[in-house]
């Protein structure tokens, strides 16, 4: 009886890990394919395979809903007797991961496709793990001005910007990055462990490109700015060589990282940090926070736009601006509806509309140009920059080295130093 | 010669078993022992082998070098690695001193307010104990939103002031706005009315025979008191204790919001790179509550059961408050539901009318045009509308659907539970010497030991490798099994209250089982009932932690809510906690029109 049932489980299990491996290697054909068809094409088959059924998205941005909703149009416009949908979930925190992951090892798959943030997770998870499939559209590839390279793999959607911002309503001004870490100052930010992209900048802030434009901003500072800092510089020192981190200059990042974290004010979500900046009470505070949230911010005789200003926007600021996170598109390896999956996120990386749902505010860049509009005027109202922290000066100022100095979010380098720096940083955060 | 035929033993055993059977409660305790067995022993095995299997991308695997397979790191690493003070013991402290603040102010508040409304001539005991529930009805955060909203200052939390300092101009200290004191309170006020309904419902239905006599005897009313009243309300008390200190030690979104790290907040942090480790933040929770429980066995195994029901009348007296007490301290009361009931509400009122999330303005600087109806009656989202892209809350189909949601859940959630809840209560009380019915009463109990969390990672990955994830069917599921204990707890503690004479006289007379219990059991314990359908039913409505892993954000109303919190979006937020409280006051009254009976009328409303 026992060798019966040892006989029964093992061709069970050796059948699921068969009928799991041709699944991957279904979907792997089918993005091969995908990846030469134009998007008449793959719209085409998306509607062949998904007619009548449902395609399960996850993200991270509820927005992913919108897009879905206009793509469902899309593929009406091209065969009326369509009647696909798309549901759309946004996880709590981060359980993206874990739901992705469980629907993979379930019997029965839901999810297609996914929108995706995090891109230490993303790649130590996900992209190592071969559980997210990337694909590269070949309308996207042929675009003008993509960077295939840079934007490619994984497939970037966007990436997103927190810019410093300081409520000058009292006369402050922050002219340099460590600045924001200097005593006394609290700037509001979201909590390193509550959303990890937060965590992600802090790690590539040790990386070699950006912990020399922290030494820059340390020598710039004044006699007296750089007495206060040195100490805290070389009693790091140590650390950046124990935790393994080669940039000549990381002991300065690590510096400021430390202060940063026993100094930041924590709040929920970018959308409070914003509202509470913009308010007069909230005078001389700063915040790291989601450039775009200032849109939504309604005049008041409290609150308004004009209480802050864009810290790298300012004339004789220097250093960081803030940092840019990436929104990434990815097909799950046992997506049930991989065409649609193919052709849905074909849609949003080269079509206007498909990314009209982010590209409509600033703060938010696709690497297609043909996809993008215009933000570089949204303070203007009626022929008046009458909001000039709304004026958006674009990505390419953004990420320049005399422009925003922004930090970007590279997955690699994060999931390399993310363990033993990630540990350093919980332990200044939990001793706080 | 006579001859004596033998019964052949497996007619005796077939004899005794139909025998055995024959009882409606012997069958119900087998049944109800199979089922809650596997649906709590379940996800109990599958969070400790989650603690020894290796996760790829956590620290499991990147300091074993596994990626598949069981270590025994994420124990050792959590134990005795130098994270440990910060992710293991000041959490667990603080969950712990949390947990005791908790039970001791809930307890406090929640006992005496029952004891004066059942037990003494307080004035306004209509109004009062209608308005101490509200707390219970509201989602736990919200207090915790609302005390963010009133004490937060420039000066000492660095965000922009709140309605005190703005308005007085004064900036409370620090321990005051976030933390453990602010925590306690909240917790404390929002289990208050839970400690008030389980304490007021034995102080009701108690006879006052036993305290007549001792006052015929000349003891002092403090004696009758601790030596009769007292004693008789210890069993609920245990209750109480029990439920507020699990409930509380599982409460995630109170501390998160008020910045308490505790076992929760940890182990929601810790998902990313240490899963296994939080997996023993949920085992350590159990552990706590498995403690707690065998103490709370320890304590009433030598306990006489008290039949205080019995066919004969009972009136309870009520203790003089004295001409001035009776109206100073209900004045009192109202003092103090005006913080926990009104203040709230009127503020989640006018948070839909401001400009901007906590922009006050419209006080702060006299301008009545600084309030608006756009989170009302935006019907688009196209333009920016200062909505962050989200329509008016009457025109939201997202916020309509999520409150669908909510209410299918919460009907099936309290049919189950209420109904499993209360045949365990019954059929317990009926065999209450029977080994098994102790442990069926243990099992069903069980649930609402494991935090919250750790419970709604169970379902979730049963969910998953089931196929069910994110439907309502997972969510049902899930709370039908946490929520069980409210209904046999409320149910066994009125149960064993109950004289088996009364059944008896009807057994006799050959009435059938579900007549006995339309008719005699339910009608005269129908209070604990209805609070053992009303309980599972308001905590599902209002339920976070158990769902957030089980659902997409706009499945159900909760998680909505908590989005929109989170993303500081109070007004839709506020919006949604009105909707939910003026629904289950509404539900409230139709139950008290249709049945005479209420959350609250049981135990003092009327």
């Amino acid at each position: 009886m026992k060798k019966f049932l040892a006989i029964i489980l093992s061709l069970a299990m050796m059948l699921s890990l068969v009928s799991f491996t041709a699944f991957a290697e279904d979907i792997e054909s089918i993005i091969q394919q995908a990846e030469q068809m134009t998007n008449e094409e793959l719209y085409k088959k998306a509607i062949e395979e998904s007619n009548g059924q449902i395609l399960y998205g996850i993200g991270n941005s509820s927005r992913g809903k919108t897009a879905g909703a206009s793509f469902v149009e899309k593929l009406k416009s091209i065969d009326p007797n369509y009647t696909g949908t798309i549901e759309w979930s946004q996880p709590k925190n981060n359980s993206i991961f874990t739901t992705l992951n469980a629907d993979i090892k379930s019997a029965q798959h839901i999810y297609s496709m996914t929108l995706i943030q995090d891109g230490n997770q993303i790649q130590s998870k996900m992209v190592n793990t071969g559980n997210l499939l990337n694909f590269i559209p070949l309308d996207w590839k042929n675009a003008e001005g993509v960077d295939v390279e840079g934007a490619g793999n994984p497939l970037t959607l966007q990436t997103l910007n927190k810019v410093f911002m300081v409520n000058n309503t009292d006369g402050t001004a922050i002219n340099n990055a460590w600045e924001f870490v200097a005593e006394g100052s609290a700037p509001l930010f979201m909590g390193v462990n509550s959303e990890l992209v937060g965590k992600n900048f802090l790690y590539m802030l040790t990386h070699e490109k950006y912990a020399n434009y922290m030494k820059a901003a340390f020598d710039a500072l004044s006699d007296d700015q750089k007495a206060y800092f040195q100490p805290i510089v070389d009693e790091v020192s140590a650390d950046a060589d124990a935790l393994g981190l080669t940039a000549e200059n990381a002991a300065y990042s690590l510096a400021w990282i430390k202060l940063w974290c026993e100094q930041y004010t924590e709040d929920t979500d970018d959308g409070p940090i914003c509202a509470t900046l913009v308010s007069k009470s909230a005078a001389g505070q700063s915040g790291l926070l989601v450039y775009s949230k200032l849109r939504s911010i309604e005049e008041s005789a409290e609150s308004s736009v004009n209480n802050v200003v864009i810290s790298a926007y300012q004339d004789d600021y220097v250093g960081i601006g803030g940092y840019g996170y990436r929104h990434y598109l990815q097909v799950v390896k046992t997506a049930p509806l991989p065409w649609t999956a193919c052709a849905f996120i074909s849609y949003m990386v080269t079509e206007k509309e498909g990314f009209a749902a982010w590209g409509k505010d600033m703060g938010g860049y696709s690497p297609n140009p043909a996809v993008m509009q215009d933000h570089s005027q949204d303070g203007f109202v009626d022929g008046v920059d009458t909001f000039p922290a709304k004026n958006d000066r674009g990505y390419e100022w953004w990420v320049a080295e005399d422009g925003g100095q922004l930090v970007i979010e590279d997955p690699e380098y994060c999931s390399m130093v993310s363990f033993d720096l990630g540990d350093w940083i919980d332990m200044i955060v939990g001793n706080k | 010669m006579q001859n004596t035929i033998k019964p052949s033993g497996f007619k005796i055993f077939t004899n005794r078993v139909v025998t055995y059977f024959r009882k409606p409660q012997n069958a119900i305790l087998l049944v109800l022992g199979i089922l809650l067995t596997v649906s709590t022993v379940a996800p109990m095995i599958s969070i400790l082998k989650d603690s020894v299997s290796v996760h790829v991308g956590s620290v499991d695997s990147h300091y074993t070098g596994l990626t598949e397979g069981y270590t025994t790191y994420n124990w050792v690493d959590l134990f005795t690695g130098r994270m440990a003070k910060i992710n293991l013991w000041i959490p667990l402290w603080n969950s712990v001193l949390l947990s005791i603040f908790a039970c001791i102010g809930s307890i406090a508040y929640g006992g005496t307010f029952a004891y004066l409304v059942t037990r003494t001539n307080l004035k306004f005991k209509k109004y009062l104990s209608s308005i101490f529930i509200f707390p219970y009805i509201m989602p736990q955060w919200t207090l915790a939103v609302v005390w963010q909203n009133m004490f937060n200052s420039r000066a000492v939390t660095k965000t922009a002031d709140g309605l005190f300092a703005s308005v007085f101009g004064i900036a409370m200290p620090d321990w005051w706005c976030t933390g453990m004191f602010p925590s306690a309170v909240v917790l404390a006020l929002h289990y208050a009315p839970f400690a008030y309904i389980l304490i007021g419902g034995i102080f009701r239905n108690m006879d006052a025979n036993l305290e007549e006599a001792a006052t015929i005897l000349n003891t002092p009313r403090w004696k009758t008191f601790l030596r009769i009243t007292l004693p008789l309300v210890k069993p609920a008390i245990l209750s109480t204790i029990l439920l507020v200190f699990s409930s509380a030690m599982g409460s995630y979104p109170v501390p998160h919001y008020l910045k308490l790290t505790t076992l929760c907040t940890k182990y929601v942090e810790m998902g990313a790179k240490r899963a296994g480790q939080a997996s023993i933040l949920a085992i350590i929770m159990i552990f706590i509550g498995f403690i707690i429980f065998f103490i709370n066995q320890r304590t009433t195994s030598g306990r006489k059961s008290f039949t205080t029901v019995t066919g004969k009348s009972g009136q309870s007296s009520e203790v003089n408050l004295g001409k001035i007490g009776k109206y100073a301290i209900a004045i009192l009361f109202i003092l103090l539901t005006l913080f926990t009931g009104i203040v709230p509400i009127i503020t989640f009122a006018v948070e839909t009318f401001l400009p901007n999330p906590g922009d006050y303005s419209f006080l702060t600087k006299g301008i009545a045009g600084n309030m608006t109806t756009k989170w009302w009656l935006t019907a688009e989202n196209i333009t920016e509308s200062g909505l962050y892209g989200q329509m008016g809350l009457l025109y939201n189909s997202t916020i309509w659907n999520a409150f669908k949601g909510t209410l299918i859940v919460a009907f099936a959630c309290s049919f189950f539970a209420g109904t499993i809840g209360t045949l365990t209560g019954y059929s317990v009380s009926k065999n209450r010497h029977s080994k098994w019915a102790a442990y069926v009463n243990n099992m069903a109990f069980l649930p609402y030991l494991m935090p919250s969390l750790a419970v709604g990672v169970a379902f979730f990955i049963f969910g998953s490798s089931a196929g069910i994830f994110n439907t309502y069917f997972l969510l049902i599921l899930a709370g039908t099994i946490k929520y069980i204990p409210f209904a046999s707890r409320s149910s066994l503690n009125s149960m064993l209250q109950l004289s088996n004479e009364i059944e008896e006289a009807a057994v006799i007379q050959n009435i059938p089982w579900h007549k006995r219990m339309f008719n005699i059991i339910i009608p005269i314990q129908k209070s604990s009932i209805i609070s053992g359908y009303m309980l599972p039913f308001m905590t599902a409505i209002r339920e976070l932690t158990l769902f957030m892993l089980l659902c997409s954000q706009t499945k159900i109303i909760t998680t909505l809510l908590d989005y929109f919190d989170e993303m500081g979006l109070y007004a839709f937020s506020s919006g949604i906690n009105l909707i939910l409280i003026v629904f289950i006051l509404i539900c409230n009254m139709l139950l008290n029109k249709l049945t005479g009976a209420s959350l609250d009328k049981g135990i003092g409303g009327d």
